[in-house]
């Protein structure tokens, strides 16, 4: 008798468990219940509403944020016979409005011509001091203060016979005050637009000695 | 004829290679390999047309062009609008900092030593006077003037008309009548139709031109059959094959005016043969 009312109790007591957890749909209690309970609240699969209320397959794919690669330099494609490489058409000059509307110019003049500006970038800012030397005396005071800018843009594999009219075009169109220089593109042209880092080099510099 | 062609194409590498084109305020200098000739192909059959490489010699405009009424009106509005939308400068604020302070400095209860720290290096130079020393400097500027005075008329020289690009045109005598025409002479074995065309300009009698060839390929074409009784078998007529070229250095001496012209797009038609004009007109450029 104890032992049938200590189980009807026990099983009481499971049960008041299950209800209780059942909201929380607790899979661990549903495996310990002995068979004829099981009081489950998973949908089953043909249930209409079953997965409802699931967003996560909604959202975008949210890839792990990875460090910033070391850009890597771009191999600096070789001219052919027909083809030039890779060239960069610099603009520099005091005026900044100048240089940057004529680097703008060249650039939608090669879309329109259908040559291939791969980059168009800017170099940083040069300053100059202008020092005047005072008229009794030696000493030499700042005059003025002159910023060159230069913008460039990088064209890749031009067809040559297309050359002579582009720089027709460019030559005719270049205002005054603006220098235009054309010239091909190296390793050290590309590697000059990085900073450079003194501990670095001074660290090197010491292992190596 | 496939014989000159290949040889056009073929040392465009090298030049690639080795060319650095520097252009500044129209000095352009550029240093280029001497490529050697090449071997003669002896099995060409030869062809009743003689080959001629011409230069067509372009001075670049100087100075840019003048603004018609409306492109004046439009500047002056835009200039107005960016005046208007604006902030003041440090300079402008400097300007009325110091009116504010002199105003202060008029009543009666000024008490100096109330003023910011560093005023006193600004009571000594204000902005004004900064203002009037710059201003004096500005009328001491003489810009360069937008036209060398040189007549419009004079065709010798290349200072005329410095807003356009003018052509050279060379007088020649071609057969038995003198014709005005772009500098041309005749290919000879053994090199590229380019280095004709850098002959054509070097031969120019009393003109030293220094010149940047731009490419090596040929912009225009020109075909022509000599009179009918210098025909022969072997020589029927020319073709000419131009090359595009832009002047480098600016000081030139005026070159003789029966023999030479430097002249804009607009007053070819005065001086070139109409058949020559048509062929020629394709490349130019009026820009």
């Amino acid at each position: 008798m104890n032992t049938l009312l200590n189980k009807a109790l026990l099983l009481q007591n499971t049960r008041a468990l299950v209800c209780a957890a059942s909201s929380v749909q607790s899979q661990v209690l549903t495996t310990q219940m002995p068979l004829g309970l099981l009081l489950t609240n998973r949908q089953y699969r043909s249930m209409p509403t079953h997965g409802i209320g699931k967003y996560r397959h909604l959202l975008p794919k949210a890839l792990p944020k990875k460090k910033k690669d070391r850009v890597q330099a771009k191999q600096i494609k070789a001219a052919t016979a027909t083809e030039f490489g890779v060239f960069n058409v610099c603009v520099s000059g005091y005026d900044m409005t100048l240089v940057e509307h004529y680097s703008q110019y060249i650039h939608n003049l090669c879309n329109h011509l259908d040559i291939k500006a791969d980059e168009s970038y800017a170099l940083p800012t040069k300053s100059t001091e202008v020092m005047v030397m005072q008229e009794q005396g030696t000493k030499m005071y700042v005059d003025a203060v002159l910023k060159t800018h230069e913008r460039v843009v990088q064209i890749s594999e031009m067809k040559a016979t297309l050359l002579p009219i582009l720089m027709e075009v460019v030559l005719k169109n270049q205002p005054e005050g603006v220098q235009l220089c054309v010239k091909q593109h190296t390793e050290v042209d590309f590697q000059s637009r990085f900073k450079t880092r003194p501990e670095l080099e001074g660290l090197l510099a010491k292992i190596n000695n | 004829m496939a014989a000159p062609f290949t040889r056009v194409c073929r040392p465009l590498w090298r030049i690639i290679t080795t060319t650095t084109l520097n252009k500044g305020a129209r000095n352009i200098s550029s240093s280029r390999q001497q490529w050697s000739a090449q071997n003669v192909k002896t099995a060409v059959a030869a062809s009743p047309w003689a080959l001629h490489g011409a230069v067509c010699l372009q001075r670049l405009p100087v100075v840019s062009q003048d603004r018609s009424p409306i492109e004046e009106e439009f500047m002056e509005l835009m200039h107005q609008m960016e005046l208007e939308r604006s902030l003041l400068s440090d300079h402008e604020l400097r300007l009325l900092e110091d009116a504010a302070r002199m105003s202060r400095k008029q009543e009666e209860d000024y008490d100096s030593d109330e003023e910011d720290e560093d005023y006193r290096d600004k009571e000594i130079v204000t902005a004004q006077d900064l203002e009037d020393t710059w201003e004096q400097k500005l009328k001491q500027f003489q810009p360069a003037p937008r036209s060398q005075g040189v007549d419009k008329k004079d065709m010798g020289s290349s200072e005329r008309c410095l807003a356009d690009s003018l052509i050279l045109l060379v007088k020649k005598d071609v057969g038995s009548q003198k014709l005005w025409l772009l500098p041309q002479i005749q290919w000879q074995m053994g090199e590229t139709l380019r280095q004709t065309a850098e002959r054509a300009l070097a031969s120019l009698p009393g003109a030293d031109l220094k010149a940047t060839f731009l490419g090596n390929a040929p912009c225009g074409f020109y075909k022509y059959k000599y009179p009918k009784d210098i025909q022969k078998e072997d020589s029927v007529g020319a073709k000419v094959f131009f090359f595009k070229a832009v002047l480098s250095s600016h000081k030139h001496l005026p070159l003789e005016k029966n023999s030479f012209a430097w002249v804009k797009k607009d007053e070819l038609q005065d001086f070139l043969k109409p058949e020559y004009l048509k062929q020629v007109r394709r490349f130019i450029m009026a820009l």
